[in-house]
C-alpha cells in the first residue's frame, strides 16, 4: 500500500516538474524570435516612410517653384495665349482632383465593433462593401470630392479592407476609417443616415459616426510618378 | 499520517489540474498570437516593399521635375515650346478626369438577365468595383464613361448612369491591363461566379481597339469647390 502511494506520487511529481518545464519553455520559445524580426522590419518600414514624407515635401516645393516659373513666364512674356492655357490647366487639374480643395460636407467616422457578441465575428467587422457602398451613396448623392483617411477617390479608388486596416491607393491605413466628402451636407448626411448597411453596421456595435461640417480640406490625388506614366496606353480620339 | 498523505496528494492533484488547463490555453493562445505576428510580418513585409517603389517612383519624379526647372531657368524654351508644354498638361488633366476620348486595349463585358432576376445598380456597381481593383485606365457602361464621382443608380428596372438612364443588354468597356481585369472578374467566388447563379448571360472579349467615349462637360460638377494651395 505504502509503496503503491509512494509510486503514484512519484509519477505525478514527474509529470508535474515535464509540465512546469514545458510551460517555461513555450512561453521562452514563443516571444523573442518573432518579436525581433518584426521590430526590425517595422523600423525600416518607418524610415522607408520618413524618407518617403521628405520627399513628398520635395516634390510639392519643387511643384510650387515650377508653378512660379510658369506664372513668371506668363506675367513677363504677357502672352495671352500662354496665362489662358495656364487658366485652364488650374482648371482642369481642380476637375481631375489633382487639386487639393475645400468646402462644406460630411466626415464619417468607421470603426470595428469594440467587442464581439454571440454572432459570426464577420458581423462585428466592417467589410470592403460597406465602405464602397458608402462611396456610391456618396456619388449618387452630388458628392464632388471625397477622400478615404485622406487619399482622394479618384476613377480607379477601390478600398480594401485588410484585416483591422484599409488600403486606399496602395497606402495602409489603421482604423478608424474616415470619409470625408464635399458637397450639399443635409442631403448627404440625410443619404448616408437613411442607408440600411448603416443601420445594420450600428446593429452589431460597429461604430458609424456621420457628422456635417462646414469646411473639409480634401488633399490632392497623390502621385508618385508623372501623371503621364498612369496614361500609358491610352490614345486619344478626336 | 494517512489523513497528511491524502491532503498532499489532493493538493497535487489539484495544482496539476489547474497546470495542465493552464498550458492548454497557453498553448491556444501561442497559435493564436502566432498567426497574428506571421500575419504581421507579412503585413509588414508587403507595406515595405510598396514604401520602397513608391520612395523609388518619387526620387525618379524628382529628377524629371529638377530638368524641368532648370531647362525654364535657362531660359532655352521659347514661347511655342512653352506652350507646347502647357497643352500637353491640359490634355493629360483632361484623360485623367474622364473628359477625352480614348482608345487601347481592355475588354469588353457584356451582361443581361437570363432568368428570373434583373441586373440591377448594385451588380453592375460591383463588376465596376472589381475592375478598379486592377488598375483600369477608362470604364464605361452602355458608352456613359464612369468617372471618380460617377453615380450608378436603380430606375424602376433599368439603371442610371451620369443621370442618364441605361437599358439592358449592359456592354461595359474597359481599358487597361486585359489578363489582370478578366482574372479578378473570373476568381472562384467572384463576381462572374455570382452572376452564374443569377443566371445572367454573360460575355468577355479582349480588345485591341476598345474605345471609350468621354463625359458631358457639364457632367463634373466643381461648383463647391475651393481650390486649396
Amino acid at each position: 500500500m505504502n509503496r503503491g502511494i509512494r509510486a503514484i506520487t512519484f509519477l505525478l511529481f514527474f509529470i508535474f516538474g515535464l509540465l512546469i518545464n514545458l510551460q517555461f519553455k513555450g512561453i521562452i520559445m514563443a516571444q523573442p524570435k518573432n518579436g525581433a524580426s518584426a521590430k526590425e522590419l517595422a523600423a525600416q518600414l518607418e524610415l522607408e516612410k520618413s524618407e518617403n514624407a521628405k520627399l513628398m515635401e520635395q516634390l510639392a516645393n519643387l511643384e510650387a517653384e515650377r508653378d512660379m516659373l510658369w506664372k513668371n513666364i506668363g506675367d513677363t512674356l504677357n502672352n495671352q495665349q500662354i496665362n489662358e492655357l495656364l487658366k485652364k490647366k488650374d482648371y482642369e487639374y481642380l476637375r481631375a482632383g489633382l487639386t487639393s480643395v475645400s468646402g462644406s460636407g460630411i466626415v464619417i467616422t468607421m470603426e470595428d465593433a469594440p467587442a464581439k457578441g454571440e454572432l459570426d465575428i464577420e458581423d462585428y467587422i466592417i467589410h470592403d462593401n460597406n465602405v464602397n457602398d458608402i462611396l456610391d451613396e456618396l456619388k449618387a448623392n452630388g458628392a464632388q470630392a471625397i477622400s478615404v483617411n485622406g487619399e482622394r477617390v479618384v476613377l480607379n479608388t477601390r478600398p480594401v479592407c485588410a484585416g483591422p486596416t484599409i488600403i486606399v491607393n496602395d497606402s495602409r491605413y489603421p482604423p478608424p476609417y474616415v470619409i470625408q466628402a464635399i458637397g450639399d451636407p443635409d442631403v448627404l448626411y440625410d443619404a448616408i443616415e437613411s442607408m440600411p448597411q448603416v443601420a445594420l453596421m450600428r446593429l452589431t456595435n460597429i461604430r458609424v459616426d456621420v457628422e456635417k461640417q462646414e469646411e473639409i480640406i480634401i488633399s490632392k490625388y497623390r502621385m508618385y510618378s508623372a501623371l503621364e506614366n498612369s496614361l500609358k496606353g491610352l490614345e486619344v480620339v478626336k | 499520517m494517512k489523513v497528511f498523505k491524502t491532503i498532499s496528494l489532493t493538493a497535487v492533484c489539484l495544482v496539476m489540474g489547474i497546470i495542465v488547463a493552464w498550458q492548454y490555453r497557453s498553448v491556444k493562445m501561442n497559435q493564436v498570437l502566432a498567426q497574428y505576428e506571421k500575419k504581421s510580418v507579412s503585413e509588414i513585409i508587403e507595406e515595405l516593399l510598396v514604401e520602397k517603389n513608391n520612395n523609388e517612383n518619387l526620387k525618379q519624379r524628382l529628377q524629371e521635375l529638377q530638368r524641368e526647372v532648370d531647362t525654364f531657368k535657362s531660359g532655352e524654351m521659347d514661347v511655342k515650346e512653352n506652350i507646347e508644354a502647357l497643352e500637353q498638361q491640359v490634355l493629360a488633366a483632361r484623360i485623367k478626369a474622364g473628359l477625352e476620348t480614348v482608345k487601347g486595349s481592355g475588354l469588353i463585358i457584356t451582361i443581361e438577365a437570363g432568368g428570373l432576376k434583373t441586373v440591377e445598380d448594385r451588380h453592375i456597381e460591383e463588376l465596376i468595383n472589381e475592375l478598379k481593383a486592377s488598375d483600369v485606365q477608362a470604364i464605361s457602361v452602355n458608352d456613359e464613361r464612369i468617372v471618380a464621382m460617377s453615380e450608378i443608380r436603380k430606375a424602376g428596372d433599368y439603371i442610371m448612369v451620369n443621370g442618364n438612364q441605361l437599358v439592358p443588354p449592359y456592354t461595359i468597356k474597359a481599358i487597361g491591363h486585359a489578363d489582370n481585369m478578366e482574372r479578378s472578374l473570373k476568381l472562384l467566388g467572384g463576381v462572374l461566379e455570382k452572376f452564374q447563379i443569377y443566371e445572367f448571360k454573360t460575355s468577355i472579349k479582349k480588345d485591341d481597339n476598345v474605345v471609350i467615349p468621354a463625359v458631358r462637360e457639364e457632367y463634373i460638377k466643381i461648383d463647391r469647390l475651393t481650390p486649396v494651395q
